[in-house]
């Protein structure tokens, strides 16, 4: 457990153990604002085969149906800090694909998005691959919740930043999972994951991506994970990406394991 | 011409230039509860035969009135309390002490046109409400305990952060702007399990004066409000034990002389057990929960002689939040302050204190094999208050005094099992000295001015390194500082003017302006503040807060003073405010003063206040309509906007009707324009997941938020009673917080949910007293 996440579940936890004393939920319907149609740009490099995609997108308003049109006909590029440069095809309605690149760790890519106008850039330094030391499962000390400890070593002496995206199935659950080596340098790193009995059954196969990230990813996802409410000002979170884009544009070494539940 | 005024006015503030064709002579003593031997503060004592001089006697009791030698009738009152008459010959200084009797119910009935009841309309300080204990028995409350704390936000002016928040705000201030002591110590955090209760257990509380913003010069360090609490002395007569059972929590109180009529000692105590409730869930995971606070007040004091007085105040409070073995919280507070009150003459009074406050938490984590982690964060204050009152006639009153506090506070430090190295956060000590002197004056017969100036001095000081950041955060410059070396100091003058015109007998106007500095600052970037939030100093990048405030206000009392009335308007300017970057990140940082943005404020508002006093149903209303924003550069391109605790609104009506000898009934009505929030104005999708678009700060308003709580008590004897309450009787869903989401129903959609936190809670409680 990292001391961001503790501290986060310090910082929440008075509140929802009085909560659920007496607390109840309602939904109810609010007069908000649309703004203006946004522009989403969400772009992946690895160090594994391609090919890597880049979704671009637009915002709708809040009572609108979660649909999101897709942004057509867009020039995409990705470049190294080698030189190499390569324009993305538009494979179907607003996702773009490359054809050749390939990820190398060291390297910094740049992706440069030109569309209605306006230009949108963003560069993301690819980090060496951290490895998975194990994932096993643990009798839970939260009653019959699943609990899965997790463990990788960081390397000393960088300041490292990882997210972690695990899959139920090959279906992706949480994406926004972080963690950064401070404290940790050079040490093993552990995290808990927790599931309800529902969520994961007897045969699942449970994967974890370990992603070695630059800090712009990881500010990006620190600052999107804080959607729960509890900031005094909620904001958009920190992004990568120029000119008042949404999303992030990340470069990353991967590093997969699964393990079936029993 | 010009020098000449000048001087003229130097010696007019310091000296009285009064004729001298008489002998003048001093009456002075002690004003106390015939019952208890309880000093009683804020007691009038006027000369009948001089209509116009009053005095009003000081927190320790001690009053002090020259006159010309002459025959006069003492006259000393207080609301509650039977109004004494004493005959005194001056020939010579007099020490008269006077003991007043309370009113028994039925007396209260019969003496009332007696009483000299129109204290609101005669003391300067404007925006001052003096609470007694008293006042608040009959008020219901969450959860039945009495709460100094929540009583005082249903005045006008003053408004709590909200269900489940742990602060209040003061005038649009925020909740750090809020000096409250006890006995003299700082209480940095004034609250139990995020906000329902106060730390303050009324059990051991005598007396609770609030100045919203424009408090005399001998209080000073935070901008918007003094809550000033005064623990009770303890029963210098006989020993007493009282306290109540109830379904949440319990409370003791143990009082008596230490030596008949010289001395006295008091012990509070009291605790929750919230988490027994959670041990009979039907969900087992929440068994292991643990959820309590515990606390106590403890208190002695002894005459020495006629001229000394020792006091010895200490309060000890904690609250733990844990689970198992795997993680755990607590955080308190606990002060203590030994004073000696000297009278140098009985004219010259003296009050020497030591003070300590300390407010620290704990987290322990042990979720891991070989991972554990223990965090300890704190503030600490060790200082030296030294007053004097110089009562210099019966038209003036002279206070200067100083204080001196050395703080330290300890943001982090980290202790860890092997797998883990993390570095504890540098540590901040800072030394703040005030030198304050104030004159209250009465001049012609219905104007009383009282002016002063406080002087303020903070000190950043070292060991450690100190950073200077660039626009985007990043360090540009580093300092090495040795141990108690001079970083940065900061020196603020403080002037306070308040007077006060009477235009009859039952109305008068107040004028008051006052400048406030504050240099410490609590970062908090949570919708209803937590126990882990840090107390930053000023600093090389963090200025001192400033605020100045004028306020008007005219009072009347009507129906021969049994109706108060009052409406004031103020104004507050506030620079060097705080705000957060976009994704601050304020925990363990030890950059944490890159994440802060500076701005500045303005407050203002209207306050209307109407209180019925006697009578078998008395109570009141108090409507405040006001404006509270910030301004700052990088936040909605640096036009004016809300602050969080920005309320139009702000209404509350209490009601307390005594039904027979045994049953009193109570209620309190309160409604209030919902805080400013920032709520979505789009959506998106990253990673398969529903995000929401944000623009402007603060534009949006969370909906009003209104309830009502009933109360009764039941007096069975005079040893016992019985108190029930009904906390949100019709059950409003409040918002306590609005959350966006996908439809559970249809993921293609997006709604709203809303979390109320409390509706319908009962309690019961049994007080016994013997």
């Amino acid at each position: 457990m990292t001391l961001m996440n503790i501290i986060n579940i310090i910082r929440i936890s008075p509140i929802l153990l009085l909560g659920l004393l007496c607390s109840c939920e309602k939904v109810i319907s609010l007069d908000l604002n649309t703004s203006s149609s946004q522009i989403v740009i969400q772009g992946n490099v690895y160090d594994q085969a391609g090919p890597y995609t880049v979704k671009i997108s637009k915002s709708v308003g809040f009572d609108e149906p979660s649909s999101y049109p897709a942004v057509t006909d867009a020039k995409v590029t990705i470049s190294d800090n080698t030189g190499y440069a390569e324009v993305l095809s538009e494979d179907s309605s607003g996702i773009y694909v490359t054809s050749q690149l390939k990820g190398i760790p060291g390297r910094t890519y740049t992706l440069k998005v030109e569309t209605g106008g306006q230009t949108y850039t963003a560069s993301s330094y690819m980090p060496n691959a951290v490895e998975i030391d194990s994932i096993y499962n643990v009798k839970s000390d939260f009653g019959k919740l699943k609990q899965f400890h997790l463990l990788f070593k960081d390397p000393a002496d960088t300041a490292n930043y990882y997210r972690l995206i695990d899959f139920i199935n090959e279906k992706a659950q949480n994406s926004m999972m972080i963690a950064s080596d401070m404290g940790y340098d050079g040490k093993t790193i552990s995290g808990t994951l927790l599931f309800s009995e529902d969520d994961l059954k007897s045969g699942d196969t449970l994967t974890l991506w370990l992603e070695s990230v630059d800090k712009g990813v990881y500010d990006y996802i620190r600052t999107a994970a804080n959607h729960d409410g509890q900031t005094a000002s909620p904001a958009n979170p920190v992004s990568n990406i120029s000119n008042g884009a949404l999303g992030y544009f990340n470069a990353c070494s991967v590093r997969k394991k699964s393990i079936v539940m029993p | 011409m010009k020098n000449y005024n000048i001087c003229f006015l130097f010696f007019f503030f310091f000296f009285q230039i009064h004729a001298t064709t008489q002998q003048r002579f001093t009456v002075s003593g002690h004003i106390t509860d015939a019952k208890t031997g309880e000093d009683i503060i804020g007691a009038t004592v006027s000369i009948k035969e001089k209509p116009g001089i009053a005095t009003i006697s000081n927190a320790y009791g001690f009053y002090s009135i020259t006159l010309p030698a002459g025959k006069y009738q003492i006259v000393s009152q207080y609301v509650g309390y039977l109004t004494q008459i004493q005959p005194v010959d001056l020939v010579q200084s007099a020490k008269i002490d006077i003991s007043l009797n309370e009113l028994s119910r039925e007396l209260k009935e019969v003496t009332v046109t007696s009483q000299r009841k129109n204290e609101n309309i005669t003391t300067t300080n404007m925006g001052l409400q003096r609470l007694k204990v008293k006042d608040i028995n009959n008020i219901p409350v969450i959860f039945g305990e009495k709460d100094v704390l929540k009583t005082i936000q249903l005045l006008p002016g003053i408004k709590s952060a909200g269900e489940g928040g742990s602060g209040f705000n003061v005038r649009g201030g925020a909740s750090d702007q809020n000096l409250i002591l006890l006995d003299e110590a700082t209480v940095y955090n004034a609250s139990h399990l995020m906000g329902f209760f106060s730390v303050f257990n009324s059990d051991a509380i005598k007396d609770l004066s609030v100045y919203k913003g424009n408090e005399p010069a001998e209080y000073g360090g935070r901008l918007s409000s003094v809550l000033d609490i005064k623990m009770k002395d303890g029963n210098a007569k006989e020993f007493g034990v009282s306290g109540g059972i109830g379904l949440i929590s319990s409370r003791i109180n143990v009082e008596g002389p230490i030596v008949k009529d010289k001395g006295s000692f008091i012990i509070s105590a009291r605790r929750t057990y919230a988490d027994m409730f959670l041990k009979l869930s039907n969900d087992s995971s929440m068994h292991g929960t643990k959820l309590f606070f515990y606390d106590i007040n403890a208190k002695a004091n002894y005459k020495i002689n006629d001229r000394n007085r020792i006091y010895l105040s200490g309060y000890f409070g904690k609250d733990v939040l844990g689970y198992k073995d795997i993680f755990g919280i607590d955080w308190g507070n606990s002060t203590g302050t030994i004073r000696l009150n000297h009278l140098f003459s009985d004219r010259m009074f003296s009050n020497t204190s030591l003070i300590f406050s300390n407010y620290d938490y704990r987290i322990n984590i042990d979720m891991i094999e070989g991972n554990k982690m223990n965090i300890i964060s704190r503030i600490q204050d060790n200082g030296i208050k030294q007053d004097f009152q110089y009562f210099m006639n019966e038209k003036s009153t002279l206070k200067f005094g100083l204080n001196s506090v050395y703080h330290r506070i300890i943001p982090g430090v980290v202790t860890t099992g092997e797998s883990i190295s993390l570095k504890s956060l540098s540590n901040k000590n800072a030394w703040e000295n005030a030198f304050y002197i104030s004159k209250e004056d009465r001049m012609l017969n219905n104007l009383n001015l009282e002016y002063g100036l406080r002087l303020n001095s903070f000190s950043l000081l070292g060991l450690g390194n100190f950073y200077s950041y660039d626009a985007n955060g990043n360090k540009t410059d580093t300092v090495s500082v040795g141990t108690r070396q001079f970083v940065k100091t900061y020196l603020n003058i403080e002037p306070r003017v308040s007077m006060n015109y009477l235009l009859d007998a039952n109305s008068s106007m107040k004028f008051s302006y006052a400048r406030n500095t504050q240099n410490l600052h609590l970062l908090s970037n949570s919708t209803s503040g937590s126990p882990t939030d840090l107390w930053i100093p000023s600093s090389n990048n963090v200025k001192p807060e400033i605020a100045d405030q004028v306020s008007l206000g005219c009072y009347r009392n009507f129906k021969d003073d049994l109706y108060e009335f009052s409406a004031e308007v103020y104004y507050k300017n506030l620079q060097n405010q705080i705000d957060y970057k976009d994704g601050a990140e304020l925990n363990f940082n030890e950059n944490v003063e890159s994440q802060i943005l500076f701005g500045k404020g303005r407050a203002y508002g209207l306050e209307l206040f109407l209180k019925k006093k006697y009578g078998r149903f008395n109570g009141w209303v108090s409507y405040t309509l006001s404006r509270s924003e910030l301004k700052f550069d990088a936040i909605n391109n640096g036009n004016y906007y809300p602050a969080k605790q920005d309320r139009t609104h702000d209404i509350s009506i209490v009601g307390i009707y005594e039904l027979n000898k045994r049953w009193t009934l109570s209620a309190t009505w309160v409604y209030y324009t919902g805080n400013a929030v920032t709520f979505p104005c789009g959506k998106y999708e990253i990673d398969g997941q529903t995000m929401f678009y944000y623009t402007d700060r603060n534009a949006n308003r969370m909906p009003a938020y209104h309830r009502l709580d009933l109360g009764a008590t039941w007096t069975i004897s005079d040893h016992s009673s019985w108190s029930f309450s009904l906390y949100n009787a019709y059950g409003h869903d409040n918002a306590y917080m609005i959350d966006f989401r996908d439809k559970e129903s249809d993921p293609t959609r997006t709604e709203a949910v809303q979390t109320t936190l409390f509706k319908y809670i009962p309690s019961v409680s049994y007080n016994f007293k013997f």
